[in-house]
């Protein structure tokens, strides 16, 4: 019976599935099971971590992000006359159209949220020294795009929040020497932010820089395979091998669990703090007091402070004081040379990233409260 | 090693497992929540985040927020969602701990995990969790309340309006308010919340203390916590998970509101009244009526004017021949 049973005539019997048949013609094609060995059994030294999901929850928010913003523009109108009202529209009439806006307006800032997260965990775990240089300026890179996703979708609901948080926003970026001033005409349009500006912050957030986000991620895929994962920082050979394992199925699962539970965070806000637009946009302020989305807050009440006053005080708030702080980030890797990845090994670097955190809560807080006497 | 696993510092046992059973715990709680959120029976207020952390970071806040809501009248927030989710977290806790507490055995302590150590971690950790965070709670709130009168007097004082002409201006008296009552109610904070982990790290140890250390060497330890966390059969579970996914997909968008839950004030729209339906006919006929009876109404108004004038014109007649008569 056994016999017979595993006799090659019985084996060539089997008839595959349509599935199998399908899964072979691809193969055939594009090298399917190649490309699936090749994405899932790259090696994780010290085994998979919770801490390693940031990167595949920040493509899980982009993705999340490409679909809620089509959805979106179904209704969306990019002119000056109509984009208030259509998001109005979109708020009070469309099916459901209130919480996918709130999805996407809070996707943004969980976005933001979870690039500083990676960002910290690779400074912290001292993943961004030699072999993986390029792939930390590329993040750094990366991080720039976020943000101005981040600013020009603040434009386009044209409600007063928007219109002055952009006002200023531009009026920074004119004190950069030599190209501020090309910079700030290009996004304005004209001497006030107007249908010029609109058309323009809205090209920018749905063609330009989603292009650039999938070439950049795809370039940063790229250099993490070829400079593979660099694993914990403590523990002993021993234990490292010990744990080491592929990335499917234990990453894979960690990474679903954080997308899963992204997910329900960014639903929860969106249900508790559903997105409601101020007036539409007006040359007057009136009683409204610009201010910046969440995330640039402690910046904004960081450029309060009389240090900042002044000509030459806001050209060091506003320009110098970033690009030095950005051009630091991009030198890191070549001036800490030190191969010790062990953070409580690094009391400069630890205690550098502690201010910067405490400096970033404290200015966030400060500024809610100034906000708070204001009003 | 051995020395090193023996003299391992409570806060460090306990900061270990409570980290990871609150993460292991938190997620399973949030899809709870997001449900509770679109069924509206969740309404959370300004401390949200506070009430996040009481009711979902934590397992050994269960029993601590209702006492904190009744002794110091913090209020979290409305519905009955609250409670559905203090009583669903409760069994969670116990299977992230277990969870958790086991794989921290093995791996770390290199002992036997005992049964039902989920349970027995939950309930002890609870219990002095009851006790211990009112009193966290109560000691923060006065501290910070006083430091912050502290910090607003100190603002004032005179040397700093000397400094500056009209006082300290108001983004650095923030910042500095800030950072003298922040420093102090965070230092407080970070204190009693390490005493606090110290606590249930002793807990931990005092419960390792009756287990039987492991035969098995390293590699053999990490297979047994690792097969404990990712079952054997990938394909069941791979389904299983795609079919609660699937349900809560399909409930979730059952529950959502069509429309917005949160009509605001200033969006309403102003009652617009039907304009009545034009029948051209109908149309024709009212006004060709109304036409002919405008006419009717003016050929009265003549014939009565005409009718007025012969009157007067006879009146004027019969006075002249009555002054003529001798």
């Amino acid at each position: 019976m056994d016999s017979k049973r595993s006799s090659p005539a019985t084996i060539s019997d089997h008839h595959p599935s349509t599935m199998e048949k399908l899964v072979a013609f691809l193969d055939e094609r594009v090298g399917l099971k190649e490309m699936q060995a090749k994405m899932l059994n790259e090696p994780i030294p010290g085994g998979s971590r919770w801490a390693y999901v940031f990167g595949s929850i920040l493509l899980f928010i982009f993705a999340m992000q490409v679909l809620t913003g089509t959805l979106l523009m179904f209704y969306y109108v990019p002119t000056a006359d109509h984009a208030w009202a259509s998001t109005q529209f979109i708020i009070h009439d469309v099916d459901y159209g209130w919480f996918i806006l709130g999805y996407h307006f809070w996707g943004s800032s969980a976005m933001v949220v979870c690039v500083i997260a990676h960002m910290s965990q690779v400074f912290l775990w001292g993943a961004y020294k030699k072999p993986r240089e390029l792939l930390w300026i590329v993040g750094l890179a990366l991080l720039g795009v976020v943000i101005t996703f981040g600013f020009t979708g603040y434009l386009l609901p044209w409600d007063q929040r928007a219109f002055w948080a952009t006002t200023v926003g531009v009026e920074i970026l004119d004190k950069t020497p030599i190209i501020g001033d090309f910079i700030a005409r290009f996004l304005k349009g004209g001497p006030t932010p107007g249908q010029m500006t609109l058309s323009r912050f809205f090209v920018l957030h749905v063609m330009i820089l989603p292009a650039a986000l999938m070439a950049l991620a795809g370039l940063h895929l790229f250099l993490f395979r070829v400079a593979a994962p660099a694993g914990p920082f403590t523990g002993t050979v021993e234990e490292i091998k010990a744990k080491t394992d592929y990335f499917f199925p234990r990453q894979i699962w960690k990474d679903m669990v954080g997308m899963a539970f992204v997910f329900c965070s960014i639903c929860a806000l969106a249900l508790w703090e559903p997105v409601v637009l101020l007036d539409e946009a007006a040359p007057d302020p009136g009683d409204y007091h610009p201010e910046p989305e969440w995330y640039f807050l402690f910046y904004f009440q960081l450029l309060r402070l009389k240090l900042f006053a002044g000509e030459f005080g806001q050209f060091m708030g506003a320009v110098a004081l970033p690009v030095a702080f950005m051009a630091l980030l991009v030198a890191l890797p070549f001036i800490d040379k030190d191969p010790e990845r062990n953070i409580f090994k690094r009391p400069i670097a630890l205690i550098s990233w502690i201010a910067i955190m405490v400096v970033i809560v404290l200015f966030t807080v400060a500024s809610v409260i100034n906000r708070e006497f204001l009003d | 090693m051995a020395e090193e696993r023996d003299s391992m510092s409570p806060t460090k046992i306990g900061f270990s497992i409570l980290w990871s059973a609150c993460w292991t715990g938190m997620v399973v709680k949030s899809v709870f929540v997001v449900l509770l959120l679109t069924m509206g029976l969740v309404h959370f207020e300004g401390r949200f985040g506070l009430a996040v952390v009481m009711l979902l970071i934590s397992p050994v806040t269960v029993f601590a927020v209702p006492i904190i809501m009744a002794v110091f009248g913090a209020h979290f927030g409305e519905g009955i969602g609250i409670e559905i989710l203090f009583w669903l977290s409760i069994p969670v806790d116990i299977w992230a701990l277990g969870l958790v507490g086991r794989t921290f055995f093995l791996e770390r302590l290199r002992k036997e995990p005992p049964d039902g150590l989920g349970l027995a971690i939950w309930w002890r950790a609870a219990l002095v969790g009851a006790f211990f965070l009112p009193a966290l709670w109560g000691a923060v709130s006065f501290v910070t309340d006083n430091a912050i009168t502290a910090s607003h007097a100190m603002a004032e004082i005179e040397s700093l309006r000397q400094i500056f002409d009209n006082g300290l201006p108001i983004a650095e008296r923030i910042g500095l308010e800030l950072t003298i009552w922040g420093t102090i109610s965070s230092a407080l904070l970070i204190g009693l919340s390490l005493i606090g982990i110290s606590i249930f790290g002793q807990i931990i140890r005092r419960i390792s203390e009756n287990c039987k250390p492991t035969s098995e060497n390293y590699q053999g330890l990490i297979t047994r916590w690792d097969l404990m966390r990712v079952p054997t059969d990938q394909g069941l579970l791979l389904g299983s998970l795609a079919g609660v996914g699937v349900v809560m997909s399909l409930v979730f968008w059952t529950l959502l509101p069509v429309t917005t839950p949160h009509p605001h004030d200033c969006c309403k729209k102003p009652e617009v009244q039907g304009e009545p339906v034009f029948k051209p006919a109908e149309a024709l006929n009212k006004n060709a009526q109304r036409l002919a009876l405008l006419t009717a109404q003016v050929e009265a108004m003549e014939q009565q004017k005409e009718k007025g004038k012969g009157k007067a014109e006879g009146e004027t007649a019969k006075d002249s021949s009555a002054k003529t008569k001798p």
